[in-house]
């Protein structure tokens, strides 16, 4: 009663055209899991304010009258297709006759107590101006200490890119005046960096651009120590604020060849560079903090250009997200060949990107390395790094994310998006979340089931997975609606304090087992996620007495028989069986489901009982 | 700076590579037996003259203007007031690239830079190294976390004596605990 019709939700989202009878959102209040609530009746007392006394009924199939939403959504990207009028960033990958080339220089901040050259401790939103040692403002007379714990994250962060760490470097000085530098020069490593020649693979599960394959592999030039500069706090006027709290901090700057050519490809890199680091520890703070920041160099040549030379590239700074990246590049590629094609010529250049804009901006001319003026720096000895320590490092290294994810893929069988996505998520919490519930989930099958009788792990895997991240993603999407108590939060050993790992795996052994009918288990976890269950979740069912009682093979037959009386040409279909009709058959089932007590059906039982009878009546 | 550009200079005088035609080839002097010490100084076989600008040598180097402009702008240097200004400037930069060139001239094919005296034996180097047992306590603090057993840095608040003085103080302008600068109106240098 209280239930909106399909028909009205579509004219609402896809035609934008309110309701006669009322606020959406308003009534959704009352029934906010449209189909899948309904089948919980009183007295399970946790949907007190769910009032539908009918059964099911609302599969979208069940509204013969309107356009079902799924057909009208395919409806609308077939227009769109059409007319071609909005080019999707699909198509703005290549441009032809235009070969485009990138290359990245990431700098991040490494994950370390003190910073690079003075045993000040680094920070984050302290207060400002404290963590300053007398080297950090080059107050005359103070030397460098170079701080030994920074070859940590740093070596481990080269190994993750498959670098040669090399057993002597030495740091130089590159010399500009700008106040966030007091010293007038920048210690970083041009001459003779610690790491070189890495190179990481990114594969099509990562995202790359289409016209890349199935994976492309980027060079690692480089990987080099140097000192992050103050924090700038631009005031109105020409009044500028600092803070030297992020002065002499340790940097890595990732340097790579001149190997990408697509730019969804150079996010992704960004992107896989970032989980990276953080898996090892190396840099903790995402681009979202500013421990990451990314600088583009583009060019683009004329596919047909038979020197092969590479056109002359600007260098787009400071690009904070991931998608600016992308982004940055199709703008700057785009008004290369613009200007080319007018005639011009491209000025070497460093550029900016403003995030939401179109176009990126001209900073200044290009300093040469000679305007640096690169030296040595007289002061730092060699860096000097003991095989003994990149050994240790080395065997001790996390394991990486592409193992991980191959693990989830192939022997947990998540899909690859499903796996990336689990271990992205929530800083990569969610998927240790995924372990726990995991191990307690299969901890009690085997409690109850004998060594031979146990399933496959693939066949609970994936369920686990699917839960975690699509049932529980589902919760938070009402975090809009006055009964949801906001997002979910996990630590980063995996608890989450909304639904506990020992309540969503009793909830899924149950599933899993068939003692309770999916239906029940998403009502279920919806209380648990509201905190309305008080004494457990085995308390709910017995209490509200939801088991699920499968109807018998006797019943689900009848049941199809039922469903397929008068259904004669639907029927016929099925007579040639090198074309299964897998949506006419899926029609019967949902008929079934209607005729009988939908509660009590298992779907996968019901369509297996359907195509026998479909089989039968074609006597095969 | 000239002194010891001028003692390097007669260190390295063997590996002078003659390509001017002055001075330079009689720094490979080959005494004859029977000259004494006395007629070997007596005659001076290089000046430190010849680095000077003088009318033997080639015409100086041009500077522009603008490339005068653009170093000092590097240097964070004042520019020229007037015109007279510039061309002493640039005069005087002409006289410093004579003694510059005359150094770049050196041949240190196969030299390795001296960035600073060290003591570069053995020993020195090995105790140099950075290795396990100088980490192996800052690694010992790790803990391992999830499923993998990721080795993660524990957090600690690390208090340090190089922290214990006043920063601000050496401010000449600050508003609250920042130090405050002002821009010109358009930044020229910027950083890199």
């Amino acid at each position: 009663m209280s239930r909106r019709s399909v028909g009205e939700l579509s004219r609402y989202l896809l035609e934008g055209r309110i309701s006669q009878r009322g606020c959406i959102n308003g009534r959704r209040l009352s029934s906010r899991t449209v189909p899948v609530w309904s089948s919980l009746r009183p007295p399970y007392a946790l949907r007190h304010l769910h009032t539908q006394p009918e059964p099911a009924a609302a599969a979208a199939s069940s509204q013969p009258i309107h356009v079902p939403l799924r057909k009208q959504l395919k409806e609308q990207a077939k227009q769109a297709k059409k007319q071609g009028k909005k080019k999707s960033k699909g198509d703005s990958q290549t441009v032809d006759g235009w070969e485009l080339t990138v290359g990245i220089e990431i700098h991040a901040q490494l994950n370390t107590s003190r910073k690079l050259f003075s045993p000040a401790a680094t920070s984050f939103n302290d207060e400002p101006n404290s963590h300053v040692a007398l080297f950090d403002v080059a107050m005359p007379g103070s030397q460098p200490l170079f701080q030994k714990e920074t070859l940590i994250p740093a070596i481990r962060a080269a190994l993750a890119l498959n670098c040669e760490i090399q057993p002597i470097s030495r740091f130089d000085r590159k010399h500009y005046f700008w106040w966030d530098q007091p010293s007038g020069y920048q210690i970083t490593q041009f001459y003779e960096p610690f790491a070189k020649k890495g190179h990481i693979t990114l594969l099509a599960r990562d995202g790359i651009s289409t016209e890349d394959g199935e994976s492309v592999t980027v060079g690692i030039k480089q990987v080099q120590l140097e000192q992050d500069t103050a924090k700038t706090l631009a005031q109105t006027g020409s009044v500028h604020w600092l803070d030297f709290n992020r002065v002499g901090v340790p940097l890595i700057e990732i340097i790579t060849e001149p190997e990408i050519h697509h730019p969804r490809t150079a996010a992704v890199f960004v992107r896989k560079i970032q989980l990276l680091l953080n898996t090892v520890d190396s840099c903790v703070s995402g681009m979202e903090t500013g421990g990451l920041r990314a600088d583009v160099n583009v060019s683009v040549r004329r596919t047909d250009d038979p020197s092969k030379k590479l056109g002359t590239r600007t260098e787009i700074k400071n690009l904070s997200t991931i998608k600016a990246v992308e982004d940055a590049i199709i703008a700057e590629r785009d008004r290369q060949i613009r200007q080319l094609e007018a005639g011009g010529v491209i000025a070497g250049e460093t550029r900016g990107w403003t995030i939401g804009s179109k176009e990126t901006r001209r900073l200044r001319g290009k300093e040469g390395e000679v305007d640096y003026r690169y030296m040595p720096d007289p002061d730092l000895p060699p860096l000097v790094i003991g095989n003994d320590l990149v050994q240790r490092l080395q065997t001790s290294l996390a394991v990486l994310p592409d193992t991980e994810l191959d693990k989830l893929v192939n022997h947990y069988g998540l899909t690859p998006k499903d796996a990336l996505s689990l271990i992205t998520l929530d800083n990569g919490s969610r998927v240790q979340y995924f372990y726990r519930v995991l191990a307690l989930l299969e901890s009690k099958l085997q409690a109850e089931l004998d060594i031979a009788d146990l399933p496959e792990v693939k066949s609970y895997s994936t369920l686990a997975g699917n839960w975690i991240l699509h049932e529980l993603g589902r919760l938070t999407t009402y975090k809009a609606g006055p009964l949801a108590s906001g997002d979910l939060s996990f630590t980063q050993l995996g608890e989450c304090a909304q639904v506990s790992e020992e309540d969503l795996s009793q909830l899924l052994y149950h599933l899993y087992r068939k003692h309770i009918t999916g239906k029940v288990a998403k009502e279920l976890l919806m209380a648990v996620y509201l905190g309305e269950l008080e004494g457990g979740i085995l308390e709910a069912i017995n209490g509200n007495d939801l088991w699920f009682k499968e109807i018998s093979q006797e019943e689900y037959e009848a049941l199809a028989a039922e469903a397929a009386a008068g259904e004669d040409k639907v029927l016929e279909e099925f007579a040639d069986e090198q074309k299964y009709p897998q949506g006419k058959l899926m029609y019967l089932v949902g008929k079934m489901m209607r005729l009988g007590p939908t509660e009590r059906i298992d779907p996968a039982v019901a369509e297996n009982a359907m195509r026998q009878w479909i089989e039968r009546f074609h006597g095969r | 700076m000239s002194l010891c550009a001028r003692c390097r200079l007669s260190c390295l005088g063997q590996n002078l590579r003659p390509r001017q035609t002055t001075a330079t080839a009689s720094l490979s002097t080959k005494s004859s037996p029977s000259s004494t010490a006395h007629d070997i100084l007596s005659k001076p076989t290089w000046s430190v003259s010849s680095l000077l600008p003088s009318e033997s040598h080639s015409a100086p180097e041009i500077i522009t203007p603008s490339q005068l402009h653009h170093l000092l702008r590097l240097s964070a240097l004042p520019l020229p007031k007037s015109p007279a200004e510039e061309q002493s400037m640039i005069a005087t930069l002409q006289s410093q690239l004579q003694f510059a060139r005359a150094v770049q001239r050196v041949d240190t094919k196969g030299v390795e830079p001296l960035r600073a005296i060290r003591d570069e034996t053995e020993a020195a180097v090995k105790e140099m190294t950075i290795g396990l047992e100088d980490l192996e306590e800052v690694l010992a603090k790790e803990t391992l976390v999830g499923h993998y057993q990721r080795p993660r840095r524990a957090k600690e608040r690390i208090e340090s004596d190089a922290e214990n003085w006043d920063a601000l103080a050496t401010a000449s302008k600050k508003a609250g605990k920042y130090f405050v600068v002002e821009s010109g109106k358009k930044a020229e240098a910027g950083e890199p």
